[in-house]
């Protein structure tokens, strides 16, 4: 038996004659969430999704502010010479990791489905550079 | 997407820190000098600053952990 594939909109075709259920689907795709260009979420044919993923503003602020931090107490302790430079040069290739993860999900033909995405590189590495500001902190009798 | 437990707590502590000496070490960093530089108020604002930064990242990741 072939029957047709269940869509999330059949109960609207005859809701209103004016409102093609197609249409109204095709301009519902584009609620799926972006974040740079690396993580997609794409819903398509579906009702009631609801995503929830890692903030990646927030996120990269956070990483611009303890990066900035870290450079003003090493600036302060060891000072803006060779010595200082070294020292935050070997401190940034550590904290260099790949920050982003790529990721596409795919939801189609669903209904009731709650979607969570966790970036975990990004996640780990920002508690990665607040460790490093307070072990230089303690290291200088402030902590 | 991840299966890690919640408050997961990255690098440990221990392994951070010495990484830190090391590199303070490696390119000959005098502790004792570097904290003579620091007035009691430089003191006092990077305090308040990494309070204000561990802060941040509790509520980053409480966020990310939320409804797991």
């Amino acid at each position: 038996m072939v029957g047709r594939n269940w869509r999330a909109l059949d109960h609207c075709d005859d809701y209103r004659s004016t409102i093609d259920a197609d249409k109204v689907q095709e301009a519902s795709q584009v609620v799926g969430t972006k974040q740079e260009s690396f993580e997609w979420i794409i819903v398509r044919d579906s009702e009631d999704v609801k995503v929830h993923t890692t903030d990646t503003q927030v996120a990269v602020s956070l990483q611009l502010a303890i990066q900035a931090a870290i450079a003003a107490v090493l600036s302060i302790t060891i000072g803006d010479n060779d010595q200082g430079r070294a020292v935050s040069q070997d401190l940034k290739q550590f904290m260099k990791t790949k920050q982003r993860n790529s990721q596409k999900t795919v939801i189609e033909g669903c209904k009731h489905v709650y979607v969570h995405t966790t970036d975990t590189d990004v996640a780990v590495n920002i508690q990665a550079m607040l460790q490093i500001l307070v072990a230089i902190v303690a290291k200088v009798d402030i902590a | 997407m991840s299966n890690l437990p919640k408050n997961q707590k990255g690098i440990p502590n221990i392994a951070v820190d010495l990484l830190v000496s090391e590199i303070f070490r490696k390119n000959g960093v005098n502790l004792n000098n570097a904290k003579s530089k620091l007035s009691d108020e430089q003191k006092t604002a990077i305090k308040e600053l990494v309070e204000e930064l561990s802060s941040q990242v509790d509520s980053f990741m409480n966020s990310n952990n939320e409804k797991r």
